[in-house]
């Protein structure tokens, strides 16, 4: 099934170009795993990029550039080990593109009844990507956002402001949003979630959440 | 090794630059992009290594590819010595991974492009977390995803016409974008526009470039 809502232009423009810091870029990555038009888009942006490249004028190699390379080239490939155990019950593109997804994984805690979180990572900045994991049927306290937000969703649905959000869907929320993003009945919902500052919570029962969340 | 804190250094001065040359072109004149040299195709070059390890196909493409793949990362910021480094490393991964390049879905140019740009960004975020962990399985960029078949996209030429005939400030903003790996909310910054401005002039040429190139969905 193809998601319903994907990131803007901008944004896989800036995906593209290698612009994007890595919570957001892994956001749109999860995305790109399950939406075949988004990555159709990419791949027009990614011609795009290397017409620009072959029209640069040449930076000279060293003299002894080419004999390098070719030396390299001759050399035995350390095979790196792959290690892959344990699969999640997460997409099978989270663990061949997100691998720091897939490990997170492993480090989820129970922050309250039905909900789990597991730090992806944390930026100097205070920005960062984490899974959440939230029962079926239950809502997270309303809450705006101090910045914006990026979500894409890995397993499960959840509905806001009368929208439904499916496994792939791309959402992106900016301080102006207020909401209360429920889970559907049918079963628990799993998201990957970028977030360039904290939570707001409205409210009291999200302010008592928060702390036990930590998001 | 900063290559992306040197990228933001330069960067006002050479958008001042394109900014000032695109405005003395002005609207009428446009700019041929150079698109495929002279002998062997660039992408049989890659078949060639993939079906028999033919080394003067991977020393053709490295004389082409590696002093341009060494110029994008420059422009980004990178030093001369990282950026000799980045551009050997690319073209290693293109003789290490030809088995995985389709030429029926992708042009030489793009392949190479996508390489380079993931090593770019695998070296920042090594460098942003020096003791990090260093997941060697994790690939350095995605191979043609399989289910493309977005046929235009293997032609280089059409590929830089689309590029050519965009209407210059679209083709300015494109450019910026790409050759200062700066997010679109940075570039309105330094061009003094408004961020709505360059999202739909970005708007603007994507949809011309995907019109051109024949987006599948």
């Amino acid at each position: 099934m193809i998601p319903q809502y994907h990131p803007s232009e901008e944004r896989l423009c800036d995906h593209t170009t290698g612009a994007q810091a890595e919570g957001p870029a892994s956001v749109i990555t999860a995305h790109l795993g399950a939406c075949q038009p988004c990555r159709a888009r990419v791949r027009v942006l990614e011609a795009v990029g290397g017409a620009l490249l072959l029209d640069l004028d040449p930076a000279p190699m060293h003299a002894d550039a080419l004999a390098v390379a070719l030396a390299r080239i001759e050399r035995p490939v350390d095979k790196a080990p792959v290690h892959r155990s344990q699969s999640p019950p997460l997409p099978d593109w989270i663990d061949d593109k997100l691998p720091e997804v897939r490990d997170a994984w492993r480090r989820r805690r129970w922050a309250a009844p039905g909900v789990w979180v597991a730090p992806v990572r944390r930026e100097r900045d205070g920005a960062r990507s984490y899974l959440l994991r939230v029962g079926p049927s239950m809502s997270v306290p309303k809450h705006s956002h101090r910045g914006s937000e990026m979500v894409c969703v890995l397993k499960g649905a959840y509905v806001d402001g009368g929208s439904t959000h499916r496994v792939g869907d791309f959402v992106e929320n900016d301080a102006t949003v207020v909401h209360v993003p429920t889970v559907t009945p049918d079963g628990e919902c799993v998201c990957l979630v970028y977030a360039d500052a904290a939570l707001a919570p409205r409210g009291w029962i999200g302010r008592l959440f928060q702390p036990f969340v930590g998001i | 090794m900063h290559v992306l804190s040197n990228a933001s250094r330069g960067l006002g001065v050479a958008l001042a630059a394109d900014h000032k040359a695109t405005r003395q072109c002005g609207a009428a004149r446009r700019v041929t992009l150079r698109a495929q040299p002279a002998g062997r195709d660039l992408s049989a070059s890659i078949v060639a290594i993939a079906t028999t390890g033919d080394r003067d196909a991977f020393a053709q493409l490295f004389e082409h590819f590696a002093p341009r793949v060494k110029s994008y990362l420059v422009r980004l910021g990178a030093g001369s010595d990282v950026a000799e480094e980045l551009a050997q490393d690319t073209l290693l991964a293109v003789w290490r991974r030809a088995a995985a390049f389709d030429p029926s879905r992708a042009a030489a140019s793009t392949w190479v492009f996508t390489i380079a740009r993931n090593l770019r960004i695998d070296l920042a975020r090594r460098e942003r977390r020096p003791q990090g962990p260093d997941d060697p399985s994790r690939a350095a960029f995605d191979p043609a995803p399989p289910d493309l078949a977005l046929s235009i996209l293997q032609d280089e030429k059409r590929i830089a016409r689309a590029i050519e005939v965009l209407p210059p400030e679209q083709s300015q903003v494109v450019r910026l974008a790409f050759y200062f790996d700066k997010p679109h909310s940075e570039i309105a910054a330094e061009l003094g526009l408004p961020l709505g401005t360059v999202k739909s002039r970005l708007r603007l040429a994507v949809a011309r470039l995907r019109a051109a190139l024949g987006d599948a969905s």
